[in-house]
């Protein structure tokens, strides 16, 4: 029987949450599931897939599209062609799957959000237009494809406990072309909003500028940015450069986070296209909350000090 | 340097609410306008700075309706100097069909390039893949999602990939190669309306992308397309206070933003 | 080389700072015109931040007793920067939009009226029935929720006077008045030729502009020469003459009115404004010391609605503390621009004052 192929990211030698939607896809399709990976350990996936592949490269080595394919190669030859390569929607995913798949000459599907099997055969899901539409796909030629799957839309199948075997990779010559140097981190300071993945944006709600700090550290403990309406540059409490909105910066972050911003038509055109905005005003009549995808009802300060807490204890 | 830029011209639908026809297997398009695709500005802006810096023709491709010559004005008054447009009235949706196509075109017209570069993903269908699978059909390097170029010489060229969670990487490849390019990389310039159309008098070929679809076979089918279930308003996140920040944990931790 | 004027044009300025003297720009920017005009003149013109802080009032070229139009100077080192693509980035969304949208903030074009969604009554496309007064909606108030208002009450308005009147709905595109002084011409003559194609196509032959900038673009700067535009203000006083406005209740507020820069000094609308005040019942028009030609700039045009500069103290903040020592309780003013900044600097002083539109309080008592 053919498996499933799931080529999972680790960073800095954390295995990462978003390796699992491809497992449980794969367990919603009905394939066995071998997960590759990098040198390390991974006790926390006995009984979760059927068998865990350790290659024999460190990880800079791992993520790197040229090595994969040579990886595959071997593995192919030690463990048989699986129907299916899946790996998580994200940096790591979207640099080796369409290169793998260029190489294999398969198709490729990324950004799975949904799977459905019926009279049309197995169907894949994905979103189109700024997620306006959902896109229902199938292979022509059967099952035999390159994926990459989106973090936290499939569930996990309740009853799977598996007898997971830990195995090998067969080494290969690593590919010279292409080298991993090092990781970096992005500098805070000097910040450009306009590339941050997540900004916590403050509007007027703040009230005054001695507020601004319980907000710098929970930007900073989240690792995100902080960024402003206009009356908060207006009255210099943040510069300029971080204001959103008309006359301020356009931005799309994965994730906008406003606290104590009315979402004034000035302030939202600003910001409207962020994959998601999640938004917090005391007052339950604010018009954010047309454009925002969650929101919550609280005081900002409140929330934020409780926020901080939890963060530094889980720190 | 022989830089090339794939461009996509693509329907605006940000703000649209969109129609389907076709019993159910295609979007209506019809009254939306189309704009160059945002990650391709800065892929042109970057292929522009570089044939600049190290000398070289920049080249911008793309494949569409006779409307995707805007793409190939607007790179063109951007700095690149030529246009290559291949047409088809057709929706090529499957990214390895795509990919396949292109090749088929570098190939049989001999274009080389040292760097080939795309934006990161299309804003029409987000595969994020046409750049990769042309990569790996070519057997030529690839590094996605690029934020920074910091150096190309001996054949050689340093980048900057962007990770999650304000992370980057360092990486170093061999030319030629293929490179997406994320939002940010730079300021593209702004091009002007006289601009476009004075480049409309710059010199452009003009192919038909059926010449080039030798083995370019389509692996993938949009059978359905659907509209999701109206969101209306923000999805309140209620309860106590502990409930509404593990609620809003949960959601920076599901995007990848928290760890 | 510099948009409309050749700098041998500038040869004719003695630097006698009348300009400077009337900016409401300088000393709380570095924007000094009469020195721009001169360094342009002489080829030494580097500077690309200050070009881009004048708010287009056009006081210096009135002004000028030497016909230099400095406004245009400006206007032309815009243009130089436009088409060099070095802009700054919120002005550059701004022109993508309208390149795309056809309205600077990128709203869905198909979505332009949606306004009239609310009015209560159908309102007709001006290519039915012959109608040949169009109503022109403008981005903002096509868009802003805000500002939304003002095409609904003239609307309104116009169906309670059964004045017969259309729009052209998704068909209606920028001005360009905005666009032009941010020295995109290309896209301007784009915008202007698509608008008078359909002007033409559906014989208007009269054109109600709700927004001063919409207004002088028609008359001023449409190759067309569009001397059919008015201003709705003008209409309004129009219809009160003709006793086809009956006024039922009485607004006994005392409203200062504040002069927007394209209705007054530069197409000297002052009165119609006033007119239309005075004539509401119970109302007590007041004057700000700085009116008429005088009037200070809210600072909302030229681009200046999607780019903050910095400097002292917003105009719109002058303006409000001055209706507030008036002893005013409303501001009133009849553009949408002057609105959003007026309404915004009253918000950020929590100044006890309404500002409104002039068609805003002329609802309360019809
Ligand atoms: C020409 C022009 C350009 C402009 N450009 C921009 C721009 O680029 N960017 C921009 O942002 N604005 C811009 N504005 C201003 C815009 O119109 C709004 O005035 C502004 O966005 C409002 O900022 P705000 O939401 O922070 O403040 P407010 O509208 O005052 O909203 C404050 C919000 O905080 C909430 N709040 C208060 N206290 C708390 C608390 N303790 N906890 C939780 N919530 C609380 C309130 O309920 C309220 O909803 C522009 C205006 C003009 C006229």
């Amino acid at each position: 029987m053919s498996y499933s192929l799931i080529i999972a990211e680790t960073r800095k030698g954390e295995f990462q949450e978003g390796n699992f939607d491809p497992l449980y896809l794969s367990d919603i399709v009905g394939l066995p599931s071998y997960i590759l990976l990098p040198e390390g350990e991974y006790g926390i996936l006995r009984g979760s897939c059927d068998k865990v592949i350790v290659a024999p490269l460190k990880e800079g080595e791992f993520l790197n599209p040229l090595n994969i394919i040579r990886l595959l190669e071997r593995t192919f030859q030690a463990f048989g062609e699986p129907s299916a390569i899946l790996l998580p929607h994200c940096s790591f995913g979207i640099d080796v799957a369409p290169y793998v798949a260029g190489r294999l000459g398969w198709p490729i599907i990324t950004d799975i959000s949904g799977f459905c099997r019926g009279e049309e055969g197995e169907i894949f899901i994905k979103t189109l237009y700024s997620e306006k539409i959902n896109g229902h796909f199938r292979l022509k030629e059967g099952m035999r494809f390159v994926g990459t799957v989106r973090k936290g839309v499939f569930p996990k199948v309740a009853e799977v406990v598996k007898e997971t075997l830990f195995e090998e990779a067969p080494s290969i010559e690593k590919d010279p072309r292409r080298d991993f140097i090092e990781y970096i981190e992005e500098e805070i300071e000097d910040v450009d909003i306009t590339k941050a993945d997540l900004l916590v944006s403050v509007g007027r709600g703040v009230k005054e500028k001695g507020n601004i700090p319980l907000f710098e550290e929970l930007a900073a403990l989240l690792g995100g940015v902080l960024s402003c309406s206009r009356p908060v540059a207006d009255r210099a409490w943040l510069p300029k450069a971080r204001q959103v909105g008309t006359s301020g910066k356009t931005v799309r972050p994965k994730v906008y986070f406003a606290l104590g911003i009315s979402g004034a038509f000035q302030h939202i055109a600003g910001m409207k296209d962020s994959d998601v905005i999640i938004a917090v005003n005391k007052d339950p009549s604010a018009p954010i909350f047309q454009y925002a995808h969650y929101g919550v009802v609280e005081d900002m300060h409140r929330l934020a000090q409780k926020m901080i807490e939890n963060l530094r204890d889980q720190k | 340097m022989e830089v090339v830029v794939l461009a996509k011209w693509v329907p605006t639908t940000q703000e649209e609410e969109l129609k389907i026809i076709d019993e159910g297997r295609s979007v209506d398009l019809e009254e939306v306008p189309f704009r160059m695709n945002e990650w391709d500005t800065y892929a042109i802006e970057e292929a522009v700075r570089i044939v600049k810096e190290h000398g070289g023709v920049g080249w911008v491709i793309s494949m569409g309706s006779e409307d995707a010559d805007t793409a190939l004005r607007r790179g063109i008054a951007m700095g690149l100097e030529r246009g290559v447009l291949l047409e088809t009235e057709e929706d090529l949706i499957d990214p390895f069909q795509r990919a396949f196509i292109f090749k088929n075109l570098l190939q049989k017209k001999g274009i080389k390039f040292d760097l080939l570069l795309t934006g990161g993903q299309a804003e029409d269908d987000e595969f994020a893949s046409t750049g990769g699978v042309l990569a790996g059909l070519l057997e030529v390097p690839y590094a996605s999602m690029v934020i920074g170029i910091e150096e190309i010489s001996g054949g050689e060229i340093t980048l900057l990939r962007e990770l999650e969670g304000g992370l980057m990487e360092r990486v170093k490849m061999a030319l030629p190669a293929v490179v997406s390019i994320q939002t940010g990389i730079n300021e593209p310039r702004y091009v002007s309306v006289t601009g476009v159309l004075s480049a409309a008098k710059k010199e452009r070929d003009f192919l038909s992308a059926a010449d080039f679809m030798e083995g370019a076979k389509g692996l993938l089918q949009l059978i359905r397309v659907e509209i999701p279930p109206p969101k209306e308003g923000a999805e309140i996140i209620g309860g106590d206070l502990d409930g509404k920040v593990s609620g809003i944990l949960n959601i920076l931790k599901e995007k990848g933003v928290y760890k | 080389m510099l948009g409309l004027l050749k700098r041998e044009d500038l040869f004719a300025c003695i630097q006698c700072g009348k300009c400077t003297g009337s900016c409401p720009e300088a000393g709380k920017t570095s924007l000094n015109i009469r020195v721009m005009v001169r360094k342009v003149l002489f080829g030494d013109w580097e500077d690309k931040e200050v070009p881009w802080f004048c708010s287009s009032c056009g006081a210096c070229t009135i002004r000028c007793p030497r016909d230099i139009k400095p406004s245009e100077v400006v206007v032309g080192l815009r243009a130089q920067m436009v088409e060099e693509g070095e802009i700054p980035s919120s002005l550059y969304r701004a022109l993508e939009n309208t390149l795309v949208q056809k309205n600077p903030w990128g709203r869905s074009r198909n979505k332009r009226d949606a306004w009239t969604a609310e009015v209560g009554f159908e309102i007709p496309f001006i290519g039915e029935d012959t109608l040949e007064t169009l109503l022109f909606t403008c981005c903002v108030q096509a868009y802003d929720p805000r500002c939304m208002v003002i095409p609904r009450n003239i609307a309104k308005v116009l169906h309670a006077a059964q004045v017969p009147f259309g729009i052209l709905g998704r068909k209606e595109v920028c001005c360009g008045n905005e666009i032009r002084r941010v020295g995109e011409f290309g896209l301007f003559k784009q915008l202007m030729e698509e608008n008078e194609a359909n002007f033409e196509r559906y014989q208007v032959s009269r054109i109600i502009a709700l927004s001063p900038h919409c207004m002088n673009a028609f008359k001023n700067e449409y190759e067309g020469g569009d001397k059919k535009a008015v201003h709705y203000t003008q209409l309004l006083w129009e219809l009160i003459q003709e006793g086809r406005l009956i006024f039922k209740g009485s607004y006994d507020k005392r409203v200062v009115y504040h002069d927007p820069c394209f209705l007054g000094k530069q197409n000297g609308i002052f009165d119609e404004p006033r007119e239309v005040l005075k004539a509401i019942p119970g109302l007590q028009l007041m004057e700000f010391s700085r009116s008429r030609e005088n009037s200070l700039c809210c600072e909302g045009g030229g681009g200046r609605m999607f780019l903050d500069v910095e400097m002292g103290e917003r105009n719109g903040h002058k303006r409000v503390k001055e209706a507030l020592a008036l002893g005013a309780q409303v501001i009133a003013t009849a553009c949408p621009f002057c609105l959003l900044n007026l309404e915004d600097a009253a918000a950020v002083l929590d100044a006890d004052i309404e500002v409104r539109d002039i068609t805003e309080v002329l609802m309360e008592v019809l």
